[in-house]
């Protein structure tokens, strides 16, 4: 039997505190919505396994704190990931404002080739709404990126986004990956898996199998 | 098939096999089939080492061969090598160590495995838990030890229990790997050790320190980490087949035909093209196709192309068919068609033969066979020639039997155990079986024959009675006979054996079936092949074929991988922190303050957790803070109280006093493959004048606890800056009150400067110092004296100002030139210089009280005031000794320094 999956990387979910990143990675992974706001602390990751374009594709998703006072700490992550979440919440016009920041973050923190989309959270709250869509389409714009309105709470949008996302980190990886051979991409899953050793004890570059 | 209950046999009624698995060891690079079993006694558990026959089922066919006692110095790894990477999950090849004896184990894929390995995880970590509160005995062991057969490694590994050096047998190391060991054993035993006796509490009896784990660091045991996930998919998928699966019935004609020896002249279509459809696959053998020495010896014939080619000529003639496989072994041949539109669902086709002739292994009798995949369903086809004449049916039992062990197809995947012929879905078994008519003479047999009574005769068929006795085909099926026995004809007739012999016909040729959805449709001879001896008979079966709903196997197989994605997830390292944010209020110039944080592993698996760097930063905290211990091990449900302590010392002070620093951290709290959680130090600290320098000392007339934080900061700017408005003091009044102090009262002090004070007094004087809050410094004069040496050092810049340090050193031999150099300090420091070597002066005029002199106090005092702004080598040390002593010889010039201190 062929392999069950052949890449593997990782994306990670940035934005304000409460506009619902760790609601997002919930219902993508678990199917599951909790509807009170226990802040993120700390960086919290799941898997998933993907089929995009007949490549098995498994992907660790990252979740931050979106708490201001440990931005400092969390970007020593944003070197990991392969795609990035910009996430804010239509009811917030702060969350919405602050994109810029995050986006600046990204640029100075993240990988060049590092794949963002746009994400606007809590969608099925129209009556409360304070960022037009055509807002958050303008800036998605301006960025050059992708842009999803969606909700944790109807679960809209979802798959699609993260589907997207791990699509455009693929298209972006596609030339490592057709130079490898086509199906197996051993190496690049290698890589990353290298990276990711790296960062959690620095310097120290012997390769050790990875759990997942 | 469960071998803990062959396991259980050999052990005694204390001891339980929790689970068993089947391995294949590599020690040198030779593989040897073992069964490991997880043995449990009282709270200790082993693993059993079995070397066993094929298929273990009572406890004779399991000889012992070694134990590995499960400790805490046990361990077991996944072993990848670089060229097969570890998250591909081909197979499981785990490294068992304990102590220097290392092994490593292939576990075949599948439940079991997985199931075990979990099983001795938790073996492991219920030991490690309890250590060291429980220490491991392991005495039920040691009867083991006389019982063993290959008591050869056994021997080495029992004694380690209780002694530590133990020499290694079972696998040649390096001696650097030795060395390694040893240095990892001292790890092990020395930090340890030392932090149970000097923390002597009792709560680090839960985690464990690091060192001892490396081995395990990266690859704690979890389900999700031994690469199963492949096969993990391919168990489920199994398991589940009924949902994606659905039956379909195909055709398959089997013939079996002994030639002896005979060319390929007749057409073979009347066999093989009788049936009214053409049928979807041929599986058609032969046996005594070469009868010739040759063929014999160098198993080579010509005539295996020439019946190969009769046979496809006597196919069907309304279906296209191709050639599958063709195996022969000697005169036995085993060829498979198919219809062509069936081939590209064909696949993982492996053949082998086995020899059961002279010496149990020549070919001239036994088997061939062909193992296949059609659509879902696995299939295996045997041709067998079994032994010959009529006494001698027990052979051919035993033949049967040798055939069905020592046929043994290797799987694609390298890593997985060779199949059996009874792992297939479907077992199709024809050939020359040889079983005879019994307890009949020729007559009698020829008589029924004549009256077409087949039941009567078959009653006396050797392989109907062998069967019933289930002695031989146990589990198969043969289809009711109805046509007369096969052998043995005169040669080009229909005429029986007319030879001397005048051998008893028999249902010589025969063709049996295992397995579900297996119907017949025809069994039958057919006599108009009349060149062999033999008779031909072919055999119409209907199979019901497992075919795949690929719309059906996507959702399940999705759905596997949701189930496996959330198996892992749940599988993260996790634990619960019972607060992420720490203040610590009023904090004070060295006096230490401790709060505690639990950390409870509430996941499903171990952890190994430590407090980690941030980017950019030298170490996991402030310098300020410590946390204790910063790393350690958790087991399941296990949890730890880790010490957050914050200690102000001299080199933090000066920051944290001018503001341009604050008590704010946050910790990392890493689990290795696992999340992270932050933990938010905040504190707010108290000014002192330990730590504050002297030219803001000097400006500060009140207590530097009564003034605000942005005075005392825009003081420390001004004072750099040199533009005061205010007359700055002499000296700071903190020094002027301690020189004082211990003028006044410790002249003839005892051991003054050598004997250290108090810890509380410190505090008491430090607070005074902060606050003014007494006239007089309370506390003994050890205390003071120590109070003043604290505050000379935690000055940010010492008494000579390190720009002037290099000068000195380097004129510390000549006095005038040293005098100079003091001479040209900042008037503060000036100051203070001669205030502590005037008083250091009067002290030595009570030498013979206070028993001090030049060289204790030049030691004393020159490394304080004369501070390097690197690190001070010996050299340098022994200078700045020499510098100081010029000031402590009494000269004219210093007359007025009494005056001074008294004014
Ligand atoms: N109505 C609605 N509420 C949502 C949605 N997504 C999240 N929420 C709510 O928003 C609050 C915050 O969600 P979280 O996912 O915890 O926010 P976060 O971005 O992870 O916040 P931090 O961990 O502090 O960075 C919770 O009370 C959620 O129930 C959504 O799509 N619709
Ligand atoms: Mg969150």
């Amino acid at each position: 039997m062929a392999k069950q999956y052949d890449v593997l990387f990782r994306l990670l979910l940035l934005g304000d505190s409460g506009v619902g990143k760790t609601c997002l990675l919930c219902r993508f992974t678990d199917n599951e919505f909790h509807p009170s706001h226990i802040s993120t602390i700390g960086v919290d990751f799941k898997m998933k396994t993907l089929e995009i374009d007949g490549i098995k594709v498994r992907i660790q998703i990252w979740d931050t704190a979106g708490q201001e006072r440990y931005q400092t700490i969390t970007k020593q992550y944003y070197r990991r990931a392969q795609g990035i979440f910009l996430v804010y919440d239509i009811t917030s016009e702060r969350s919405f404002q602050h994109i810029m920041k995050w986006a600046s973050d990204v640029d100075e923190y993240a990988p060049e080739k590092v794949q963002k989309i746009l994400v606007g959270n809590k969608s099925d709250e129209e009556q409360k709404r304070q960022v037009a869509t055509e807002q958050g389409n303008k800036l998605a714009k301006a960025y050059g990126m992708d842009f999803f309105e969606t909700s944790a709470f109807t679960n809209q949008n979802i798959t699609e986004s993260f589907t997207r996302l791990a699509e455009l980190v693929l298209q972006a990886n596609k030339k490592d990956l057709d130079l490898l051979g086509g199906s197996i991409n051993d190496e690049f899953s290698l890589a990353d898996l290298e990276e990711q050793e790296g960062l959690c004890n620095a310097g120290d570059n012997t390769r050790k199998s990875c759990w997942c | 098939m469960d071998q803990s209950v062959a396991i259980q046999e050999t052990l005694t009624t204390e001891e339980n096999c929790v689970i068993a698995v089947e391995c294949v060891s590599l020690l040198d690079g030779v593989k040897n089939s073992r069964l490991l079993g997880l043995v449990h006694h009282n709270h200790e558990h082993a693993i059993f080492i079995y070397g066993h026959r094929r298929m273990p089922i009572t406890g004779d066919d399991v000889t012992l061969d070694d134990i590995l006692p499960i400790s805490y110095d046990f361990s077991v790894v996944e072993v990848s090598s670089p060229d097969e990477l570890a998250v591909l999950g081909a197979d499981t090849r785990v490294r068992v160590t304990y102590l220097a004896e290392e092994l490593e184990l292939r576990l075949p894929f599948g439940s079991q495995a997985r199931l075990f390995l979990s099983e001795v995880n938790r073996a492991w970590s219920d030991a490690c838990e309890q250590y060291p509160e429980v220490k491991p005995q392991f005495d039920w062991l040691a009867k083991y030890r006389k019982v063993s057969k290959g008591a050869r490694s056994l021997k080495k590994s029992l004694p380690s229990l209780t002694s530590r050096s133990s020499v290694m047998s079972r696998s040649k190391r390096s001696e650097k790997s030795r060395a390694d060991d040893k240095q990892e054993q001292k790890g092990r035993d020395g930090p340890q050790e030392s932090q149970d006796r000097s923390r002597g509490d009792v709560r680090d009896e839960l985690i464990r320190p690091t060192q001892p784990m490396l081995s395990n660091k990266d690859q704690m045991l979890g389900m999700p980490q031994f690469g199963l996930r492949d096969n993990l998919i391919k168990c489920e998928l199994l398991k589940n087949e009924d949902v994606y699966t659905y039956i379909q019935n195909y055709s398959f004609f089997l013939g079996t035909y002994n030639v002896n020896g005979q060319n390929a002249q007749e057409s073979l279509s009347p066999w093989l093209g009788s049936t009214s459809n053409p049928p979807d696959f041929y599986l058609v053998g032969f046996q005594e196709l070469d009868l010739s020495k040759e063929a014999f010896l160098f198993n080579d014939t010509p005539k295996e192309p020439e019946w190969m080619l009769a046979v496809y000529k006597g196919l069907h003639p309304d279906a296209k068919y191709a050639l599958v496989k063709l195996v022969r072994l000697v005169g036995i041949m085993l060829l498979m068609y198919v219809k062509a539109e069936h081939a590209a669902h064909i696949s993982e086709v492996e053949a082998e033969c086995v020899g059961t002739g002279v010496m149990g292994r020549m070919g001239n009798k036994g088997a061939v066979a062909l193992r296949f995949r059609f659509h879902n369903s696995d299939i295996c086809v045997v041709n067998s020639h079994l032994a010959a004449h009529t006494e001698e049916f027990e052979r051919r039992n035993q033949d049967f039997k040798d055939i069905c062990r020592r046929m043994q197809f290797e799987q694609q995947d390298p890593a997985l155990p060779p199949l059996t012929i009874m792992k297939h879905n479907v077992v199709l078994w024809l050939g020359d079986l040889n079983y005879r008519i019994s307890d009949l003479d020729a007559e009698h047999v020829k008589d029924l024959i004549a009256k077409k009574d087949f039941e009567s005769l078959y009653n006396h068929d050797q392989l109907k009675r062998q069967m019933d006795e289930e002695t031989v085909f146990v589990g198969f099926t043969e289809g009711e006979i109805d046509f007369q026995p096969t052998y043995k004809y005169d040669t080009g007739s229909d005429q029986w054996d007319t030879s001397e012999k005048c051998r008893v016909p028999a249902w010589c040729d025969r063709i049996l079936w295992r397995g579900k959805n297996v119907k017949q449709h025809h069994y039958k001879s057919h006599m108009s092949l009349k060149s062999s001896d033999h008779k031909p008979v072919s055999c119409l079966l209907e199979i019901g074929i497992k075919m795949v709903n690929e719309e059906s196997y996507k959702r399940k197989f999705e759905e596997i991988v949701r189930y496996i994605d959330r198996l892992e997830n749940d599988c993260i390292p996790s634990v619960s922190v019972s607060q992420s944010e720490f203040h610590f209020k009023d904090v004070k110039f060295m006096e230490n303050q401790v709060q505690t944080v639990t950390v409870c592993n509430e996941g499903l698996v171990p952890c190994q957790f430590e407090f980690i760097q941030k980017l950019d930063e030298p170490a996991y905290c402030k310098p300020w803070l410590t946390a204790i211990p910063a790393k350690g091990f958790l087991a399941q449900g296990a949890s730890v109280d880790i010490d957050l302590e914050v200690f102000v010392n001299h080199s933090t002070a000066p920051g944290l006093n001018s503001g341009q620093q604050q008590l704010e951290d946050i910790l990392i709290l890493h689990l290795e493959r696992g999340k992270d959680y932050f933990i938010s130090i905040t504190g707010s600290y108290l000014p002192s004048c330990f730590g504050s320098s002297l030219s803001t000392l000097c400006l500060l007339r009140a207590p530097i606890q009564d003034m605000n934080l942005d005075t005392i900061r825009d003081l420390t700017v001004k004072s750099k800056s040199q533009a005061s408005d205010s007359e700055p003091q002499d000296i700071p009044k903190e020094i002027r009150m301690m020189v004082d102090h211990l003028f006044r009262y410790a002249k003839k002090q005892e051991d003054l400067f050598q004997q250290p004070g108090l810890r509380t007094e410190f505090q008491e004087i430090r607070d005074c110092l902060d606050t003014g809050s007494l006239d007089t410094l309370p506390g003994s004069n050890h205390s003071v004296a120590e109070a003043l040496l604290l505050f000379l050092e935690a000055l940010p810049e010492p008494v000579v100002p390190f720009s002037f340090y290099q000068r000195c050193i380097e004129s510390c031999s000549d006095s005038s030139q040293c005098r100079q150099i003091v001479s040209a300090l900042p008037q503060c420091h000036k100051n203070v210089f001669n205030n502590l070597t005037a008083f250091i002066q009067e002290l030595l005029k009570h030498s013979a009280h206070n028993r001090l002199d030049i060289n204790i106090l030049a030691s004393v005092f020159a490394g304080l005031l004369l501070r390097s702004p690197t690190k001070q080598d010996l050299v340098e040390k022994r200078k700045a000794r020499e510098f100081f002593q010029h000031f402590l010889v009494l000269s004219p010039s210093d007359g007025g320094l009494h005056n001074e201190l008294c004014g």
